[in-house]
């Protein structure tokens, strides 16, 4: 079960974080449809460079989220170490990440968007949604063979900070310089793209 | 020619803005870093009056055994103890860098050290930082090798005793001990130590068994 944030302070009882978390995922959902997550064509397109939407908005999310968090923990109103942060299996989730990958350029949804989309109407949406809960109990099912694969690797709980041994601060300005540069070049491999395009 | 601020489009100003926000973090630090702390000393008196911050060494070992593990076993002596000996599972914190070690608020923590005195300072430590879920491994590791790895039989046994002994010689021979038949002849011998066999987690980072999936 996934909590709200902020549930470890211990602020609220189970019911009312599933609430909390009911609200802030009709928010991230309406937030996904209004940055036009919930159309394949759009996401596919990150894939084939000819729409960088998706790159635009991920990091625009990355990057308010990580200073917001930041300052927010400067300032102590939020206790970093109370946000949750993956555990890191390298080589499983390279593949995975492969996998999510593939399926994403073929389907056009990530299973996050799959939902969004489906909730706007979309066939596809919903074949992308079934195919999900398809996937997951087939997984499922050959858990225990995949098992000693999924476990591999192991690393634990590792941050870039850490990991690099750099300052938290540094990260954060590094961070920041890859999205901005990445919104400069995304602007311009968008316009490239769209003269290779009129060219042809 | 020159533009100001105000005339830049809305995107090139959220970008000066995360610009500047991402310099200025150069500066600011670890959020992890806190060292000062401010303290609630009553919650934490209260929370040592009915030993509910305790944890029995033989709830440690069923646990261990059972891989039911849902805890950090912190142990807090210097590395060169740690390395002559550690229960499994153990991760090494010397308590001077308990305070800014990178454990997590959510989870829960079981100290030990030699016996109760460092644990209960550690614990003191972490319950002041925030740490809600810290625990003292009763007894320490005193308590570990009397109970666990040697546990003895008592000379004049009564029956339960013996089957209780019994149940405990088979924890104790799964953490490589050795059981104490006779009480009066070991008592002054140094008992040796074992040496480990299982596959112990020394790092910090080292993942729990059980996964948690979150994901978009």
């Amino acid at each position: 079960m996934m909590n709200a944030p902020f549930f470890k302070f211990g602020l609220f009882g189970d019911e009312i974080s599933l609430v909390v978390a009911f609200v802030i995922g009709i928010g991230f959902g309406f937030a996904l449809e209004r940055g036009g997550f919930g159309n394949a064509r759009i996401l596919a397109a990150q894939f084939y460079l000819t729409n960088m939407r998706v790159f635009k908005v991920m990091f625009t999310a990355i990057v308010t989220a990580m200073l917001g968090i930041y300052y927010l923990s400067v300032i102590g109103w939020v206790d970093i170490s109370l946000v949750y942060a993956t555990d890191t299996y390298l080589l499983p989730q390279i593949v995975g990440g492969f996998i999510l990958g593939i399926g994403f350029v073929i389907g056009g949804y990530c299973p996050g968007t799959s939902v969004v989309s489906f909730a706007t109407g979309r066939i596809d949406g919903l074949l992308f949604f079934l195919g999900v809960g398809a996937g997951i109990f087939v997984f499922g099912e050959f858990y225990p063979m995949l098992k000693d694969f999924f476990m591999s690797t192991p690393m634990g709980r590792v941050s870039i900070p850490e990991f690099f041994n750099i300052s938290y601060g540094l990260v954060v300005f590094i961070v920041t310089l890859i999205a901005l540069g990445g919104f400069i070049g995304a602007e311009w491999v968008e316009k490239w793209m769209a003269k290779r395009k009129g060219d042809n | 020619m020159k533009l100001s601020f105000s005339e830049l489009s809305i995107e090139k100003k959220l970008g000066v803005v995360a610009f500047v926000l991402g310099f200025v973090a150069i500066f600011l630090g670890n959020p992890y870093d806190g060292v000062d702390v401010k303290i609630n000393t009553k919650d934490i008196a209260l929370s040592t009056v009915d030993n509910a911050d305790k944890f029995e060494v033989t709830e440690l070992a069923d646990d261990i055994i059972k891989q039911n593990a849902d805890f950090r076993l912190i142990d807090l002596r210097s590395a060169d103890e740690f390395k002559t000996y550690f229960i499994p599972g153990a991760a090494n914190i010397p308590i001077a860098e308990l305070g800014t070690a990178p454990l997590m608020k959510n989870e829960k923590i079981i100290l030990y050290s030699t016996d109760d005195l460092a644990a209960a300072q550690g614990w003191f430590l972490l319950k002041a930082k925030g740490y809600n879920g810290v625990y003292i491994l009763d007894g320490g590791l005193d308590a570990w090798k009397d109970k666990i790895l040697f546990p003895k039989l008592p000379a004049n046994a009564s029956e339960e005793q013996k089957t209780e002994f019994n149940k405990l010689c088979e924890v104790s021979k799964f953490f490589g001990g050795t059981p104490q038949t006779d009480a009066t002849e070991t008592v002054d011998k140094e008992v040796k130590l074992p040496t480990l066999t299982l596959p112990a987690s020394t790092s910090l980072t080292t993942p729990h068994k059980k996964k948690k999936r979150e994901g978009c």
